[in-house]
């Protein structure tokens, strides 16, 4: 487990490749794909366990920030440098290798990975799902939830990415997703709320909720913000949540 | 007699004892079409998805990416038309093995009505690259249909009617095909009446009321209905008058995959021109003109006799 600075400095150089390979694509979901960054980097670099058969298996369900999982795959050596450029946009069941579901028109991926839980619990396998806080929107992330409890899928892991935009543009205090926490519960979800960008609270959370089985599915709502780490799009997540730097701010660009 | 799913339903039960990978997920429509009869025999490998077919489908996908073979069964206007995004991303464009059993497809949903129809659920499906569908008219299509698609590796949607059917009296095989009525000859030239799953039996009916008139004319029954079979190709291509019969819409059933893969159009088509009226498959098919009756008459006025 690399927590602290040497997290930092994996994450700003995941960062960085993001950046780089949205650019050189002609422009993408920066927002998005920055904000999620820490939250791949400790569940692929930290708890995924790819051994065996019946691994655990993992679903980005907010695809469009596909671009972080690839370069969180390549830094930990699961994707070869020459394969980024030419990989899809959104996650593509089988491509690559361990791309476990196809996602892209939000929330299926829950519902997907509830399906996984089901057959992986007899395997002492977990299933993983990264979602979007806007992609609560959609009705059937909550049929998924329901079901979930009801199968008392403990082995079942939600990390959402919390960054409080979507593409919209909302005002913070005009959110169309509120109260996620007390929803989730009223689903009968464990939930954990932490801060998406500190790895060791990440971690630390996860842990409770890979402890001794509750046989509840567990939550991880992670507060993050939309184009961490690269001031200019973190100061318009609205232009960056889809957009395309231009020559001059790639060039200019500064980190943090 | 018994209703198409109920048959896939017997095929589950008697093989998901030697082969563990068999799921049945259901949508609260269990009683509807027997699959109750699956949850009591294997209660650990049926899941009640309750109300929400979206998440079911999703769901069977993920489990058929771990190793599972789910069978997912609801209604056909359920299924195709309310979970149709899902049936495109998590099953189609990832060529995940789901089986979809979809029961009350087509026309005939009782005093259901409109709501409960699926009368383009074929045009659906089939606009989607990697769906293969089904459309048995009695248990041994349905033998086949579930041969295939424990087979196959990719998904299949598989078309069963509210009716319940017996035997459809035509040989077996991929395409089946019935003597010229009233002759034993087996020259294909003629007129070729030609249905699939609960149309099959009404091309049957068709055919005889055409015979008591003194016009023998061939019937046929296409259960896989996407893609179709090499054989329909000469069967349609020699036929002097080709007339389809189907439980869909005219736009994207079987006649236009007929036309897509053969090259021809029907003579004379019958199908569900508007939403069928609620009542039973009796009194909707009369509504619609799609009694034998009636497209005997349509039959013999194209022919002039």
């Amino acid at each position: 487990m690399q927590l602290g600075e040497p997290h930092f400095t994996q994450a700003s150089a995941v960062r960085r490749s993001v950046v780089e390979m949205l650019h050189r694509s002609g422009g993408g979901h920066f927002g998005g794909s920055l904000s999620v960054v820490d939250i791949l980097l400790v569940i692929w670099r930290d708890f995924l366990d790819l051994e065996g058969a019946q691994r655990d298996r993992f679903v980005l369900s907010k695809g469009h920030c596909v671009s972080a999982l690839y370069c969180v795959m390549h830094a930990l050596g699961h994707l070869e440098a020459d394969n980024l450029q030419s990989l899809p946009g959104h996650p593509e069941y089988g491509r690559p290798a361990l791309s476990d579901f196809s996602t892209g028109s939000l929330g299926q991926g829950l519902s997907a990975s509830v399906g996984m839980a089901l057959i992986l619990r007899d395997h002492g396998r977990r299933a993983w799902v990264v979602m979007g806080d806007g992609e609560c929107q959609e009705g059937q992330v909550w049929e998924a939830a329901m079901l979930a409890a009801r199968l008392e899928l403990g082995n079942l892991i939600a990390i959402v990415d919390c960054n409080g935009h979507q593409e919209w543009g909302y005002r913070p205090d005009r959110s169309p997703v509120r109260d996620l926490p007390a929803k989730w519960r009223a689903f009968g979800w464990e939930v954990e709320e932490v801060d998406g960008h500190n790895a060791q609270d990440l971690a630390s959370a996860v842990k409770r909720l890979t402890g001794p089985a509750s046989g509840r599915p567990g939550v991880v709502l992670a507060t993050t913000v939309k184009g961490r780490g690269v001031p200019l799009i973190e100061s318009d997540p609205d232009r960056f949540h889809c957009g395309v730097l231009e020559p001059d701010e790639f060039a200019a660009l500064r980190w943090t | 007699m018994k209703r198409i799913a109920e048959y896939f339903v017997d095929l589950l039960v008697s093989h998901a004892g030697v082969d563990s990978k068999l799921w049945v997920l259901d949508g609260d429509l269990a009683d509807s079409y027997g699959a109750t009869v699956f949850a009591e025999a294997f209660p650990d490998r049926f899941v009640m998805a309750g109300i929400a077919e979206q998440n079911m489908i999703s769901m069977a996908a993920g489990m058929a990416s771990c190793g599972a073979r789910p069978f997912v069964f609801s209604f056909a206007a359920f299924l195709a038309y309310r979970a149709a995004d899902q049936i495109r991303v998590s099953m189609a464009q990832s060529g995940l093995p789901v089986t979809l059993v979809a029961s009350h497809a087509g026309g005939c949903v009782g005093r259901n009505g409109r709501s409960h129809s699926a009368i383009g659920d074929i045009a659906l499906m089939a606009s989607m690259p990697g769906m293969k569908i089904w459309a048995p008219a009695d248990r041994h299509d349905v033998l086949s249909a579930f041969t295939d698609a424990r087979s196959r590796n990719l998904p299949v949607y598989c078309r069963a009617p509210r009716e319940k059917v017996g035997d459809l009296r035509m040989p077996p095989g991929a395409l089946r095909v019935s003597s010229l009525s009233g002759s034993g000859e087996d020259n294909i030239t003629g007129i070729l009446l030609l249905g699939s799953g609960l149309s099959a039996h009404w091309v049957l009916e068709l055919q005889q009321t055409l015979q008591s008139s003194g016009i023998a004319c061939r019937a046929a029954s296409v259960a896989r209905v996407h893609p179709l079979p090499d054989e329909i190709v000469p069967l349609v291509g020699a036929a002097d008058l080709l007339v389809v019969v189907e439980d869909h819409v005219r736009i994207g059933g079987l006649a236009d995959l007929i036309a897509a893969r053969c090259g021809r159009l029907p003579d004379k088509w019958f199908g569900w021109s508007g939403y069928p009226v609620a009542a039973d498959a009796a009194a909707a098919r009369k509504q619609a003109g799609l009694d034998a009756e009636q497209m005997a008459v349509a039959v013999r006025q194209l022919i002039g006799r």
